[in-house]
């Protein structure tokens, strides 16, 4: 009998102060740049963190990283769930953009868990509109050609 | 959304979809009540009447049924305790004037209904004691689903006093909540 099993939604909507460096990472993807930042040893870090996890020292400079990179490690997902970033089966992937160091996790559209491998190269698909938030990224696709 | 400011938030939705799976006492008391009629469970064994009723008297400890133990409540009753309130505008906030509360026992109820929204009158004068009827829905704007969750609310939009004497304080000392 129809109503006897309502579904309810229960949301808080939260603001989050983003700090300095996750701020200037954002606003790189809002203008469709992805910004490593180097360490005092010259290491990129992608994402980037405020210190060199290595040493504790400050991080200041930036650089810009390509769009492409490689898969360095992935999990597959045959059956998303509804707050997945894709609705058909992916792969969660760890992405070392060209530049960078460290790897990125993000989630890569690749059609078939065969399709996937680590050491493949993979690029940005950005969403339709850009707005400061790492879903800026829509996700990963495998490079063309 | 191409700006030039520097990012320094991100809005984050915490969010739960849960469902809800009624019982079946549940969902024959919200049909009822969205056809317009309010009932109750009495017990077989010590008469207490139950609204919304439960399926058993806790009491007594012995299952009740419409079939066999349903009464007809009345949409008019007495108000027992009240709280107004003032409500704090914080984000998401739907409520924007001062409002009041109730615990109402019904006429024809063995006990109190609580969270009951009153209205058409002002806070300053709802008392213990004050006798109140309810304001329906119109039929089209009454759901079973929100029967089932709300109760009364989903076919009740609030209560309004009536020009009746009050209920001496004696007769429902006993539900003061």
């Amino acid at each position: 009998m129809a109503g006897d099993v309502p579904t309810y939604k229960l949301e808080f909507p939260y603001k989050r102060s983003v700090g300095p460096i996750v701020g200037a990472f954002l606003t790189g993807l809002r203008d469709r740049q992805v910004l490593g930042i180097r360490t005092q040893a010259g290491r990129v870090l992608v994402p980037p963190l405020e210190f060199d996890p290595e040493t504790g020292e400050d991080n200041v400079e930036w650089t810009r990283v390509g769009e492409a990179g490689v898969v360095r490690g992935f999990s597959w997902v045959e059956e998303p769930l509804p707050k997945h970033p894709l609705d058909r089966p992916f792969a969660w992937a760890l992405v070392q953009l060209d530049g960078a160091d460290t790897s990125l996790l993000h989630a890569l559209d690749a059609g078939s868990r065969g399709a996937v491998e680590a050491g493949m190269r993979v690029r940005i698909r950005w969403a339709a509109e850009t707005q400061g938030h790492m879903s800026d990224i829509a996700c990963f696709e495998p490079e063309a050609g | 959304m191409a700006g030039s400011e520097p990012v320094t938030s991100m809005q984050q939705m915490v969010s739960l979809e849960y469902k809800l799976r009624a019982s079946p006492v549940a969902i024959d008391f919200a049909h009822k009540l969205v056809a317009g009629t309010i009932t109750g469970h009495a017990c077989p064994e010590c008469g207490l009447v139950y609204t919304p009723p439960s399926g058993f008297c806790s009491l007594c400890v012995v299952p009740t049924n419409a079939r066999e133990h349903e009464v007809e409540i009345s949409d008019r009753g007495t108000v027992t305790a009240f709280t107004v309130v003032d409500p704090i505008q914080y984000p998401g906030q739907k409520e924007h004037g001062v409002y009041a509360v109730a615990s109402i026992i019904l006429d024809g109820a063995s006990g109190t209904i609580g969270q009951q929204r009153l209205g058409d009158v002002d806070t300053d004068r709802v008392r213990m004691g004050m006798r109140v009827e309810a304001v329906w829905l119109p039929k089209e704007e009454r759901k079973d689903s929100a029967a089932v969750r709300v109760g009364l609310a989903g076919a009740i939009r609030h209560w309004r006093p009536v020009d009746e004497p009050d209920t001496p304080l004696e007769e429902f000392s006993e539900h003061i909540i």
